[in-house]
């Protein structure tokens, strides 16, 4: 025997390929793209390699990528070796997909490589081709002995090569099919995981001091939030961020939410809760996950709250006069130092409203694609404030939705400003500059008992005067026979103008008070209503129809 | 209060004076903007007498700022004399008192 392995040199062509050869590679082929079973096309096809290649045995070997070895999946001759598993890399089938070339060992026994022989079956000789991919060997086509004592040829290792050509194919579809089956069962398992976690978070509760809302960045979220009576009357409320978005994330979202709501349930002290908590879930978290997590209590007979915070983004407590406070966590996220002790925090609502974010919130990017920080949403806040809790929720997350949301975005809103408003009076009517004359006289009459002086009620009266103008003279640009609609609410701490019509709606941000150091005429009513009203705030209807003003002016 | 909106021109010590009485708004400071523009088209001195103004919106204050840069463009004297205190307060709160010429009454705005 001259050398015990032969490498063959690049392809010569086909020349030598007869019309055998490409009968048995157009039935081949045709039997793989005919049959939806790969692994019964793949011995039916290894029983035709031996025959045509006139071999005594051959087999079909598969990349084990989970096992990290080769395995045979098909095989024809005497002894069976399906399921035959060799070390990657070992054996000549193993040279053969390493080196992705075809292996030629005429004398097994000159062959280091040689693993010896199965079940009594006396390897002589081999011919291994490796199934190739754009991914590289998948695996590789096997032949034994060559009957009658003969050596297999450079001819037969070129029709070897030929035939693993529709074999890696079939099975790379086989292999990308398997996959995308795969890929539609996880997502229908996150579906089932998404409705699952929603089912976790509180129903929405009508005249409720708490609302939250969830806006998952995928599927499912790392956020979680929670709020329920405890026996003594008081509400517990907490609301959390695990790190990172995945499946890891939404699975111990699911756990730091029962064992907080298991803890609280109990009316334990905010700092004690979380200090439970924490030790909990550092026992049982894999390194290097964490949760920001706020909890406490409202208490809603004497507007107090207590509360604990381990590493949440700072909340906002925004008072009944118009001041804001950031308040700061107080302590690590839980998780992480199993032995931290977390403080309680007491703090007095007095008619303002707290407000919870997840850093969903502050990272949320403006349009100069910068997030917009605990400033932005302060400014939110503010924007926000002279409506009820809930179309708060709706209207912070409606300006949201306007950038760009990259994380899972929660907040919640403890608000002790709900106390309801009583009705003043108003009018409706059409949209005549004629009818200017009556709105003054309703909102003078309507303000007359309210504590302002008299000049401070003609700017008032002047302001109301504008913003019925504006709707008369820009949203129906002058017809007369629009729908214009005043009402007057008398709210715990002022009162409040709404202004509502049915026309076109107008982009929010066109309405903006102009520079008062240009002297010119046109563009003033704004201003003036700005400068009259302590708040006031534009925007399109839950309805969707037309538009809507809030003007709040503070009781004196 | 009077319900009787009303604007008339005349000419007075010289100048060419503008009387505005009731409430002006949006539904009538055209009026007045056409009355300022006609008077100004005479090129003397004109002055708009506010003292029976009983309400004025932002429409009106624009006639008003229109006629004093129409004025200004030609040099033409333009002023508002005897305003009264409810004109006086937009004017205040629109930061236009100390743009317009002010007087308390046409003989101090032709002294």
């Amino acid at each position: 025997m001259s050398t015990p392995a032969t490498l063959l040199p690049a392809p010569t062509g086909l020349a030598r390929i007869g019309p055998e050869e490409v009968g048995i590679l157009a039935d081949f082929s045709h039997a793989f793209a005919a049959s939806l079973d790969v692994g019964e096309t793949l011995r039916r096809a290894v029983v035709q390699i031996a025959e045509h290649m006139n071999a005594e045995a051959a087999a079909v070997f598969l990349v084990d990528h989970v096992a990290g070895d080769i395995v045979c999946r098909a095989c024809a001759g005497p002894v069976d070796v399906v399921g035959l598993r060799v070390q990657a890399g070992r054996g000549i089938v193993g040279r053969a997909i390493a080196e992705n070339r075809v292996q030629m060992v005429r004398d097994t026994a000159l062959d280091p490589d040689h693993l010896g022989d199965q079940g009594g079956f006396h390897t002589r000789s081999i011919l291994c081709a490796p199934l190739d991919t754009a991914d590289g060997a998948i695996g590789a086509l096997q032949v034994l002995n060559k009957r009658d004592g003969a050596l297999f040829d450079s001819h037969d290792a070129n029709v070897l090569r030929l035939l693993a050509v529709p074999t890696a194919l079939a099975l790379n579809n086989a292999r990308l099919t398997r996959e995308l089956v795969e890929q539609n069962r996880i997502k229908r398992e996150f579906q089932l995981a998404r409705q699952m976690q929603k089912t976790l978070l509180p129903a929405r509760r009508r005249d409720f001091p708490v609302t939250a809302l969830n806006l998952p960045a995928r599927e499912i979220s790392g956020d979680f939030y929670d709020y329920f009576e405890v026996a003594d009357g008081r509400i517990a409320f907490c609301l959390g961020d695990v790190a990172g978005k995945g499946m890891d994330a939404a699975l111990l979202m699911v756990r730091a939410s029962s064992c907080l709501r298991w803890v609280g349930k109990d009316g334990t002290p905010p700092g004690e809760w979380l200090t439970r908590v924490n030790r909990e879930l550092s026992e049982t978290v894999t390194r290097g996950m964490f949760v920001c997590a706020v909890a406490g209590y409202y208490d809603p007979r004497t507007s107090m709250i207590e509360m604990a915070n381990a590493g949440f983004p700072p909340l906002l407590l925004r008072r009944g006069d118009e001041s804001m406070r950031e308040l700061r966590a107080d302590g690590p996220p839980l998780g992480i130092l199993g032995d931290y002790g977390y403080n309680s925090e007491r703090l007095a609502l007095a008619g303002g409203c707290l407000y919870a974010f997840s850093d969903g919130v502050t990272d949320v990017r403006g349009p100069d694609r910068k997030p917009i920080g605990i400033e932005g949403v302060r400014a939110l806040v503010d924007r926000v404030s002279g409506l009820s809790p809930r179309a708060r929720v709706r209207a912070i997350v409606g300006h949201l939705r306007k950038m760009s949301l990259a994380d899972d975005t929660t907040l919640m809103l403890i608000a002790d400003d709900a106390a309801p408003s009583r009705y003043l009076g108003g009018l409706a009517g059409s949209s005549d500059p004629e009818n200017l004359r009556l709105v003054r006289r309703k909102v003078a009459e309507l303000t007359l008992d309210l504590g302002f002086d008299e000049c401070q009620r003609q700017r008032i009266v002047l302001a109301v005067d504008e913003a019925v103008a504006n709707v008369i003279r820009h949203a129906y640009a002058g017809c007369c026979d629009g729908r214009v609609e005043l009402s007057i609410w008398l709210d715990p701490d002022a009162v409040r103008f709404e202004l509502r019509d049915y026309a076109s709606p107008v982009d929010p941000d066109k309405i903006r008070p102009r520079d008062l150091s240009e002297c010119r005429p046109g563009g003033l009513g704004v201003n003036l209503i700005d400068t009259v009203m302590d708040r006031w705030l534009f925007r399109h209807p839950d309805d969707g129809a037309g538009n809507q003003l809030t003007m709040i002016k503070r009781l004196p | 209060m009077s319900d009787v909106n009303d604007c008339s021109t005349e000419d007075n010590q010289g100048v060419r004076l503008v009387r505005v009485r009731g409430e002006v708004d949006l539904s009538w400071s055209q009026r007045l903007r056409k009355s300022v523009l006609e008077a100004l088209a005479s090129n003397k001195p004109v002055a708009v007498d506010l003292s029976a103004v009983t309400y004025i919106d932002s429409s009106g204050i624009a006639a008003l700022v229109e006629g004093f840069q129409n004025a200004r463009g030609k040099s033409q004297r333009f002023s508002l004399v005897a305003v009264s205190k409810p004109v006086h307060a937009v004017l205040e709160l629109a930061r236009l008192d100390r743009v317009f010429p002010i007087f308390a009454s046409l003989e101090d705005a032709v002294k």
